[in-house]
């Protein structure tokens, strides 16, 4: 999709939307910086996904391919388990967002 | 990735595991962002209290709402993260996919004409301005691109927090919603059904009845062919608007909605609803279910659904929950039941049912 698409949308009325780049802090480099930050979270968990699959292939098989990797189905258990983990690892990333107070 | 469950799995896989993996960041991500995680709601609240006390009176309504919360450094920092993390999930649904896309539309040529069911696409069949909105920033929004209908079920995934690949959010409300008084059921209408995964489930509660969804979006009812064939369910998916239906006066015992209205400009709503008083017949049940009006909300609800409306591609989802749907519904020949707002709707805020029953002409 194209991103002048974003420009040519024709709501009626309503609440006018923003622009396809919103600012929400005090500059763009600001709000770059942020994005970044999340991105490269999002690539972080990518990678320890991939080990923790890598360990699971290999306590289970004892060897690796890259295909096994890529179709890798974990149990139900085990993906609990990954969900819990994911959790554990966005709320050791993010915590700083709950220590801000709102009002200071 | 696979569950025990014995449910089809009609989701595609992204591309990579490694889309997967990024895509399941963005889903935990979110829910710490829109739920206690992160806290906002709690303590932004809170700082409305406090400035209300300060006021000697509390911040009233949106106008009031709005300046506050977007003088606090915390609500910027929070607006540019919700922000974030939608446009990295359709960022990477869209990219994932589009790796795949000749395989996709191939896949969904293979099932067009397949049975059980079947699938009315209409050639001529002409969109409206209104319509043409990205919602949710999903890119294209609903129509302008083939694949949009796996873009939604896969974006919907990641909104609903992992439970909708497995249509779980869909059959619990078909599940407690009412039927009509005397138990007849012979026909259903799915209203904006997207990829059809209440239709299904209508089917499977009702399997007598007929069953038929409709959407003005050619690539989500491909998508929703697709999965009821792949579930073996006998319903239609049909090119229609919810506003004119074109379907003949009292042919239906019900008619369902979710999460539809919010989606509609006011002039488009009344349209609908006077739609669904005449093609159900009298005793006939519609029921709805969206977003909660916004007399219900806090503060900090009544904020994040103003900023959904403008920042996440939901013009119309403001002027929705400020809008008078039971008074539309009495209105239009029904006697309207409501359930108190609960659940989530994915973000901040909840949403309610409206179960309305048509009235007797006379």
């Amino acid at each position: 999709m194209k991103p002048e698409e974003y420009q040519r949308q024709t709501p009626e009325g309503g609440t006018p939307i923003v622009s396809d780049h919103p600012v929400y802090l005090r500059d763009p480099v600001l709000d770059a910086t942020v994005r970044m930050v999340v991105e490269l979270a999002a690539q972080v968990w990518v990678d320890r996904e991939r080990l923790l699959t890598i360990e699971s292939l290999l306590d289970e098989l004892g060897v690796v391919t890259r295909e096994a990797i890529e179709h890798y189905h974990p149990s139900a258990a085990r993906q609990t388990a990954m969900k819990a983990e994911r959790d554990r690892f966005v709320n050791d990333v993010f915590k700083e967002l709950r220590r801000i107070d709102p009002i200071a | 990735m696979s569950t025990t469950t014995a449910v089809p799995e009609t989701l595609p896989p992204v591309a990579q595991r490694s889309d997967a993996s990024y895509l399941d960041f963005v889903e935990g991500f979110r829910a710490f962002l829109l739920g206690p995680g992160a806290d906002f709601e709690k303590r932004l609240n809170r700082a409305a209290s406090a400035e209300a006390e300060r006021r000697g009176q509390p911040l009233a309504n949106i106008e009031e709402i709005k300046p506050f919360f977007e003088s606090l450094p915390l609500t910027a920092l929070r607006d540019r993260l919700v922000r974030t993390q939608q446009e990295m999930k359709w960022h990477k649904v869209a990219q994932s996919f589009g790796m795949k896309r000749e395989e996709l539309l191939a896949e969904l040529s293979a099932y067009d004409s397949r049975g059980p069911g079947k699938l009315e696409l209409d050639p001529s069949f002409e969109r409206a301005p209104y319509a043409n909105v990205h919602f949710h920033l999903q890119p294209g929004g609903y129509h302008k691109d083939e694949l949009g209908g796996f873009h939604y079920h896969y974006g919907t995934k990641v909104f609903f927090r992992g439970e909708n690949d497995r249509d779980g959010v869909q059959s619990k409300l078909v599940s407690i919603s009412p039927l009509p008084a005397d138990g007849k059921v012979t026909r259903i209408l799915d209203m904006a059904c997207s990829v059809g995964q209440s239709t299904t489930a209508w089917k499977q509660r009702c399997p007598d009845a007929e069953v038929i969804g409709i959407d003005h979006s050619e690539s989500m009812l491909r998508v929703a062919h697709r999965r009821a064939v792949m579930h073996g369910v006998d319903v239609t998916f049909s090119q229609r608007f919810a506003e004119d239906t074109r379907y003949p006066d009292g042919h239906f015992d019900m008619v369902f909605a979710f999460i539809l209205f919010h989606e509609l400009p006011v002039r488009i709503i009344g349209e609908v609803v006077r739609e669904a008083a005449r093609v159900l017949r009298p005793g006939g049940v519609f029921t709805i279910y969206d977003f909660a009006t916004s007399k219900t909300m806090s503060p900090y609800q009544l904020y994040h659904r103003y900023f959904d409306a403008r920042h996440n591609g939901e013009p119309y989802s403001q002027d929705f929950c400020d809008y008078d749907l039971t008074g539309a519904l009495e209105a239009a020949g029904f006697d309207v039941r409501t359930t108190p707002p609960g659940g989530g709707s994915g973000g901040a805020g909840t949403t309610q049912g409206w179960f309305a029953t048509r009235r007797s002409a006379s």
